[in-house]
């Protein structure tokens, strides 16, 4: 029965199956909104820290985290998209959830950085700066830590 | 690695496709297959109800969203006779390799 075609049928026909996979593939991501909403909550941080009341500026970044917290388990395989499928867990990988929060905490270290060195530098609103900044890292850095995602399950799955 | 087996009700190029698809999620909507491989709701239709009664697919009916969603997802029978299928044109593409380096 496997001779019953040529081997150009079953490489075609292999070709068919990768092409499938790919779309597949193409499909590991999280939502635009989600790194966007992150950018802007980013910023507004920032932007409390520097105008906002004490008390404000002290418990805006737990209820963020909760925020985030409440909001990114539901998007943060990274197998979810959109509501028209579910990637398998071997393609897309275990690793996007670690991947993404290490990605943040980086972040969290850069924007202190960013603000202190503002700050030392004598910019008045130094946390709204750093927001700004750790916002754009985010909206354009996310996107592209996806795509490397993309790119690596690629490479996983073979020829 | 799977047992290679080539299976008749898979090979054709649509329904292939369409396994392919299925076999790297764990569910596909409808929509989402017919969209990618360019067909009819009438045409993609058949080829599930084909595969169904074979029982390599499952369709589950749902209301998302106030929305009636299909869902389809492959049977472990389906992953198998897929996985078998793919083992076997590998077998078929490596034997001819091996017989023109020879």
């Amino acid at each position: 029965m496997t001779q019953s075609i040529g081997a150009n049928d079953a490489r075609s026909a292999l070709t068919t199956v990768e092409h499938s996979r790919q779309q597949v593939i193409d499909e590991i991501d999280m939502p635009r909104w989600y790194w966007l909403g992150l950018a802007a909550g980013w910023f507004g941080m920032g932007v409390i820290s520097d105008f906002g009341p004490g008390w404000l500026a002290l418990s805006v970044v737990p209820i963020f985290g909760a925020v985030h917290a409440s909001v990114a388990h539901r998007v943060l395989s990274g197998r979810k998209r959109s509501s028209q499928l579910s990637v398998r867990a071997e393609l897309a990988g275990t690793h996007i959830p670690a991947l993404v929060i290490g990605f943040l905490v980086a972040l969290i270290g850069v924007t202190i950085a960013v603000a202190l060195l503002v700050n030392a530098d004598g910019a008045s609103h130094p946390a709204t700066i750093a927001g700004a900044f750790a916002a754009v890292i985010v909206a354009l850095g996310g996107p592209q830590l996806m795509a490397a995602v993309r790119r690596r399950a690629v490479r996983r799955a073979g020829p | 690695m799977a047992e290679p087996r080539f299976d008749e009700l898979i090979h054709p190029s649509t329904r292939l496709s369409i396994v392919a698809l299925l076999a790297a999620a764990d569910w596909v909507d409808f929509g989402f297959v017919r969209d990618r491989l360019d067909l009819s709701d009438s045409a993609l239709s058949k080829q599930f109800a084909t595969l169904e009664e074979a029982g390599y697919v499952v369709t589950e009916r749902l209301l998302v969203n106030r929305r009636r969603r299909v869902r389809v997802r492959l049977t472990d029978a389906g992953r198998r006779a897929f996985d078998g299928h793919v083992a076997a044109l590998q077998q078929i593409v490596a034997t001819a390799d091996q017989t023109v380096s020879r």
